[in-house]
């Protein structure tokens, strides 16, 4: 179910400095949004991807797999923009539908291919830096960036968290398939139901533990943990800087 | 023939693999990229004075009694993992829910603001819903546009003295609509049809995800029904611990 986290830890790109790899990856997502240009997005695509299926030894197929997570969306919205519902025929296609027409026209069709285009390299920007940083160093990165303490705090210890409910969620739901809790639809909601109700008494019960282990230990309402440091390298920096400079030069350029 | 058989196997397989997968990622989060620049900016600011007023009251309540803090972390972790896993879907698929509903009837609408920008953030991150630059959009859409309804639509409904079950799948259902109206309504600001403008491409992005979410919007609610249920039956120490969050604290 977590198959990204999982990924960032074992990713050969995991040791390297979490700030320039953020930098990397939300500079040229905001690049390739702001631009929305189709050579800087295929551009951004092709480098990002690379980068990501080499670096976490991943296979193209199972990459493919990732970038289809977001697919339902980007295809239906896209249907939306590319299909217009007008009262006459457009310059592409025009199917008539009583006195209306579904139309394209090769305005819209541009339209829709470049959104794909933008939208699969942005999606690709961001598995850069999910698929090569663990979410403790991109907390690590929100805290340099002056993250209000309260939400470092809520954030880490929700992440620490959600293993745990989510261990809590698979084990029900395992013992409710085994007796045969997802016989069909009905009970199959029900059981779902249930579980979410039974997994809310029991997080609420490991929140009041956590407390109690917490305040033994002289919580006070501020975890203090050494995070380890990762300094970026000058030449990884300069080739970062250089990327980002030349992929604006072209996104102002062209 | 067999060089149409092939065209045929493979036209069906892009069909199957269309409607497969588009039944599949139903929630209503805006894909990273697929807003321009400056909506995004827009969104973010819109959510700001909400996240500020939620963290100084969190902040206030904390200092009164530490123990609220975590219970508020059980409440994002569980949040995150009610939208992480899949629920059973009308068309053989499964879909997830989005959980706003059932937050804000539990824990109150500024609460799941705050909450709700994180798990937003971290389904981001962790399962590629949403994305960093829509952030903003989705936050107004699912952590203040649907809690803030399904909160209203619930303390009216107690109100008029509705039975409960009604009240909690009607907070719960209209809730899930409300948020997939927003998100329609950011689409179609962002992308206006090219005869018709905002709202020929508003009445199509409705039309359009009118199909997966209408069913996903009564089997939300029935599920908030169960849940609630389960709650009251077995866990009402909890729940009087959690209106807390509801008088009106956070």
């Amino acid at each position: 179910m977590m198959v990204i986290d999982k990924l960032a830890y074992s990713s050969s790109l995991r040791y390297k400095s979490p700030m320039l790899k953020s930098a990397f990856s939300v500079g040229s997502l905001l690049i390739c949004v702001g631009a929305r240009s189709f050579i800087v997005s295929v551009i951004i695509l092709a480098v990002m991807a690379g980068l990501t299926v080499l670096s976490s030894k991943i296979s193209i197929l199972r990459y493919l797999k990732l970038m289809f997570i977001p697919f339902g969306f980007m295809v239906l919205s896209t249907i939306a923009i590319v299909v217009n519902i007008t009262d006459w025929p457009m310059d592409l296609v025009s199917v008539p539908i009583g006195n209306k027409f579904l139309a394209i026209s090769s305005y819209s069709l541009t339209e829709g291919a470049r959104l794909v285009a933008v939208a699969l390299a942005s999606v690709s920007c961001l598995y850069f830096l999910t698929l090569t940083t663990s979410m403790l160093d991109i907390l690590s990165v929100l805290k340099k960036l002056r993250c209000p303490k309260i939400m470092m705090e809520l954030m880490m210890l929700i992440y620490r968290y959600i293993f745990v409910i989510l261990d809590m969620a698979v084990a029900i739901t395992t013992s409710q398939n085994c007796r045969l809790g997802n016989k069909d639809f009905m009970t199959e909601l029900r059981s779902i139901g249930q579980m979410l109700a039974v997994l809310l008494i029991r997080s609420l019960k490991k929140s009041s533990l956590l407390f109690d282990s917490m305040e033994s230990r002289c919580y006070d309402g501020e975890i203090n943990v050494l995070s380890e440091h990762y300094p970026a390298q000058k030449r990884e920096t300069i080739g970062v800087a250089g990327f980002l400079v030349s992929m604006l030069a072209i996104a102002v350029l062209l | 023939m067999k060089k149409n058989k092939r065209i045929i196997f493979t036209v069906s397989l892009a069909i199957a693999l269309i409607f497969g997968s588009a039944g599949t990622a139903s929630a209503m989060h805006i894909m990273e990229g697929f807003l321009p620049l400056n909506h995004c900016l827009v969104w973010g600011a819109v959510c700001i004075p909400f996240l500020i007023i939620g963290i100084s009251s969190i902040r206030k309540i904390v200092e009164r009694n530490r123990k609220t803090l975590l219970i508020l972390v059980m409440v994002g972790a569980y949040a995150f993992v009610l939208s992480a896993l899949k629920i059973p879907s009308v068309t053989g698929s499964s879909s997830h829910p989005t959980g706003t509903g059932l937050g804000a009837m539990l824990f109150g609408p500024t609460a799941m603001c705050v909450i709700g920008i994180i798990v937003l953030l971290f389904q981001a991150i962790l399962l590629a819903h949403g994305g960093l630059t829509t952030l903003g959009a989705n936050t107004f859409s699912m952590a203040i546009a649907g809690p803030f309804v399904a909160y209203g639509i619930y303390v009216v409904c107690n109100k008029l003295h509705a039975p409960k079950a009604v009240a909690v799948f009607l907070a719960a259902s209209i809730s899930n609509l409300f948020t997939y109206c927003v998100t329609a309504f950011q689409l179609a600001l962002a992308h206006p049809a090219e005869i018709g403008g905002f709202r020929a491409s508003f009445v199509e992005f409705l039309g359009i995800f009118a199909v997966t979410q209408m069913p996903l919007a009564i089997i939300e609610g029935l599920l908030a029904v169960i849940v609630i249920k389960g709650l009251e039956a077995y866990a009402k120490p909890e729940l009087t611990a959690l209106r807390y969050f509801e008088g009106g604290a956070i």
